[in-house]
């Protein structure tokens, strides 16, 4: 047995992460938050219940985004126990069939949402662009990649178009998971590449925690790791960037990404580049920070798009309840569920391609 | 006992037409977690492999309309109703241990209204306590009740089973901090309370709904009493050779109004087990938790006020660090695996009384639940965290570590501890609860803790809900 599945053990007698519990909020539902579906894998495994629909509904129901144990006093690893049996429930054929076809593709192609074209150059700086970010935001790898030409770096960009690993991992499909971890690390590798950025935090936590802890995957030690949004936070005094003109004050809300609870050092981080980019401190939304919801960016669109949506959605309508007109984020695999399900008048900006906007001409 | 045919599908089709079908669930996974609160019996239940009884239908209604009309629904098929909020409650409260509806309350989560004037928040009595006072920390303030489980649970839940936070020695019982409630009454009519509680129109009968765990009704709305965020918070620990002067110094600090927001005083037990697990201090003695809050200098005042005392009985400063280490670990109590959790058995027998009768209640039941469960190696625990002007309450708490493994005989020796403790508590001058509320664990003492008072709330129970359809069983009614 998978040890991270003793988790359930704990979360099946505990209700302190419920403040915090996405899907929780927007179902209203006991049974889908980190208790209620700690206890349903627990009874099912002392056969008080069985996988049916309805159990399986709740099972596909976490969307592995960290907010109950970021703020879990005894970090108890419940997203990941949930991704074990979920590997179990695969095991017996009992997944459902959007969420074996969402892994086949992935088994196939690399790629979640079109094709993977591994890099060719070499260099000691790389970005990774991930899946999202080369198949539905290019845009923003574009911007990114503008922004690190301006720190004059000669950057690669590998990952275009591979998942990270983690989707197959989440839906419950480990050895999947497994050799596209691999594949990340063999292109970083092949490229020669030392200083790894990311683009998108969903790679990011992959990278960082993912592998080792889900996969048993290390990277490599002379491999360094790097947040897009830390290391261009630190470029901006020497970025020379000009203000914006023009804006209304206030009406820009910043939409900590998907994840975002994982990597607390980017909260300040990316707050640095929004001022930079808006002129003034974004707008806050309520689920902001340690306390940020995900959008349904994640495993969730396939195992439970309905649950996925509706996440969403619900981000929107913070920023609209804030008063906010238009939200900016960096991530791409956000910004593109946002664009995806936004069917308000918020405008929604990337934040590498505002910053972009910003430089002098000619750097 | 499953409640199959023509009946329950029509009792679904009329709760789908009021709260459309996205919100009735009879799902398998859903009624088996709502079979459960945070009561240790059925979680035993469960944990033995065993079936608690399940509800027969989960209705999440958005406005008090809809819960009207889902009375009147359960009127017309004479079937339970069982509020629910967070289900964090530890005496059974929110158990349909008749089946029915298990009507949760979280879709109900609007905040209404923040009135900076008056300092008031009105919002439905579905909203999380944690989101609600992030809400109003927003705006300076902060909703004074701080129970261990404002994660968790939700407004009506701090209300229908008069709740208690950490810092009420200053702010008050969650009981006291309410000036309005909208209620709907078990035959579905709507009302809202008076837009004040002090005055003099009549008697004070919006109070029967705090405490009523749903058998009087629903709450639906509340407006509550906030403060400002204090503009500090002066946390200590002193270490204290022995119980009784620690409770004579907390007495001295009460009655000498001196304003502590919170005096947490674990006992020895306590002192060694608790706090050297959570905190890692290895003290011997009666640990006590001292804080002042609010303007700087009247806060650094009172406290220098109560050291005078706390230093009358020896006792020794363990200066800021102890304190302020428990007040941001306070909760970390409550998180598994440090949490009490099964397969041990426990129960949290808390109680209150006056100072002339604490200690001597204490001792008492310490002396029944330790001498009565021996064979048991049982352990009995306990913290004085909630102090008024007249007395204290006492959170004394049982644990056996090796329970029976077979689930009758662990409900037959859990009962057999309650009716010791709760026979000293009563025998002693004490309330069988302070905060936690009656529940299905307590209402078989509530004959006996009322004696003569007690065919009155029968008689405004049997008036106000002549079906006997909200949440029965609990607080007493029935018993
Ligand atoms: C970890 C933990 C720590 C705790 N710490 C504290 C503490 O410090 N202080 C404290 O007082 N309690 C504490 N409790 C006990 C419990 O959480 C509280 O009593 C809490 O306020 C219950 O709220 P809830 O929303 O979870 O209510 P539930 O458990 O859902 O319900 C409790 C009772 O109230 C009734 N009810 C709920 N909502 C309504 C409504 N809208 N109208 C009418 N009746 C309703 C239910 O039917 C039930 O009888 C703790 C519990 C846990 C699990
Ligand atoms: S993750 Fe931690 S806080 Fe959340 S339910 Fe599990 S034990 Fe509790």
């Amino acid at each position: 047995m998978n040890t991270a599945i003793g988790a359930i053990e704990n979360c099946r007698f505990c209700l302190m992460c419920r403040h915090v519990a996405p899907v929780g909020h927007i179902t209203h539902n006991e049974s889908v938050t980190p208790h209620g579906i700690a206890l349903v894998a627990a009874m099912q495994r002392q056969g008080q219940l069985t996988w049916n629909p309805s159990t399986l509904d709740v099972l596909y129901a976490e969307p592995d985004g960290g907010n109950c144990r970021a703020h879990c006093v005894t970090d108890q690893p419940l997203p990941a126990a949930i991704a074990a049996i979920r590997a179990e429930v695969a095991d017996d054929g009992l997944a459902p069939p959007e969420v074996v076809r969402a892994h086949d593709r992935i088994a196939e192609n690399h790629s979640a949402f079109g094709s993977y074209e591994p890099a060719t150059k070499q260099g000691e700086w790389g970005l990774f662009v991930g899946d999202v970010g080369f198949n539905l935001a290019q845009e923003t790898m574009r911007a990114a990649l503008k922004l690190l030409e301006a720190c004059e770096l000669d950057v690669v960009s590998v990952g275009c178009g591979l998942d990270s690993g983690f989707i197959p991992c989440s839906l419950g499909y480990p050895r999947t998971a497994q050799a596209q971890a691999r594949l990340c690390i063999e292109e970083v590798q092949r490229t020669g590449i030392k200083k790894l950025l990311v683009l998108s935090p969903q790679d990011l936590f992959a990278f960082l925690q993912m592998h080792q802890e889900r996969l048993d995957i290390a990277w490599p030690e002379d491999v360094v790791i790097i947040d897009l949004v830390d290391f261009l936070a630190s470029q901006v005094p020497n970025l020379k960037m000009i203000p914006p003109a023009g804006t209304a004050e206030n009406a820009t809300a910043y939409v900590d990404p998907t994840h975002a609870v994982r990597l607390p050092r980017r909260f300040d981080a990316a707050r640095t580049l929004c001022e930079v980019a808006l002129g003034y401190a974004p707008l806050e939304l309520f689920w902001r920070e340690d306390r940020a919801h995900p959008v349904g960016s994640t495993a969730i669109q396939f195992t439970r798009p309905d649950i996925g949506v509706r996440l969403t959605e619900a981000r929107l309508e913070d920023a609209i309840n804030r008063g906010a007109q238009s939200i900016v984020c960096d991530d791409p695999v956000t910004l593109y569920e946002l664009r995806l399900r936004n069917e308000s008048n918020l405008h929604i900006q990337g934040l590498y391609e505002t910053l972009l906007t910003q430089l002098p001409p000619h750097s | 006992m499953e409640w199959t045919g023509l009946q329950p599908e029509m009792v679904r089709s009329e709760l789908t037409e009021i709260v459309g079908d996205a919100h009735v669930s009879t799902d398998d996974a859903d009624r088996l977690v709502y079979a459960t609160d945070w009561f240790w019996l059925p979680q035993m239940w469960l944990d033995r492999g065993e079936i608690p009884r399940k509800p027969d239908f989960i209705v999440r209604p958005k406005s008090a309309e809809e819960i009207s009309a889902i009375l009147q629904v359960a009127n017309a098929y004479r079937i339970p109703v069982i509020p629910w909020g967070g289900g964090s409650g530890s005496q059974g409260g929110a158990l349909p241990v008749f089946g029915g509806i298990v009507l949760d309350t979280k879709r109900m989560n609007r905040i209404i209204e923040i009135d900076e004037k008056s300092l008031t928040v009105t919002a439905e009595a579905g909203i999380n306590g944690k989101q609600l006072e992030w809400a109003v920390n927003e705006k300076g303030l902060m909703l004074p009740h701080y129970p261990a489980s404002a994660n968790c649970a939700t407004l009506g839940g701090y209300l229908a089973p008069r709740g208690t936070g950490t810092i009420s020695t200053k702010y008050g019982k969650a009981e006291d901090l309410v000036l309005r409630m909208q209620v709907v009454l078990p035959d579905g009519h709507i009302l809202r309370t008076p837009i004040v509680p002090q005055h003099a129109a009549g008697p004070d009968f919006y109070r029967l709904f705090l405490g009523s765990e749903g058998t009087f009704g629903v709450i639906t709305e509340a407006t509550m009493q906030l403060d400002y965020l204090p503009e500090c918070r002066l946390l200590r620990a002193v270490l204290f050779e022995d119980l009784t002067d620690a409770i004579e110094a907390g007495r001295q600090i009460m009655t000498r109004r001196l304003e502590p927001f919170v005096i947490r005083l674990y006992d020895p037990r306590s002192t060694a087990s608790r706090v050297k697990k959570i905190l890692g201090y290895e003290l011997e003695g009666a640990y006590m938790v001292l804080g002042f809050d609010g303007d700087k200098d009247i806060a650094t005042l009172q406290e220098e006020k109560a050291m005078d005392i706390i230093n009358g009985f020896g006792a020794r400063d363990l200066g800021r660090e102890p304190g302020e280490a428990w007040w941001n670990h306070r909760y970390d109590f409550y998180y598994p695996p440090q949490s009490l959790k099964l397969p041990w058995m426990y129960g949290t027998t808390e109680t209150v009384t006056t100072y002339d009768k604490i200690e001597k209640l204490y001792f008492a039941e310490k002396k029944a639940v330790e001498e009565g469960y021996k064979e048991w190696d049982i352990d009995f625990i306990g913290h004085f965290s909630h102090w008024f002007h007249w007395g204290v309450m006492v959170y004394t708490r049982f644990i056996i570590r090796n329970p029976p493994d077979d689930a009758k005989e662990a409900v037959r020796l859990h009962n057999r501890v309650w009716n010791t403790a709760m026979t000293a508590v009563l025998e002693n001058g004490g309330m069988v609860n302070e905060h936690h509320g009656v529940g299905l664990k307590l209402s078989r003492f509530m004959r006996r803790q009322y004696g003569d008072a007690w065919p009155l709330l029968d008689r405004i129970k049997k008036t106000l809900d002549p079906n006997g359809i909200m949440n029965p069983g609990k607080v007493g009614f029935g018993h």
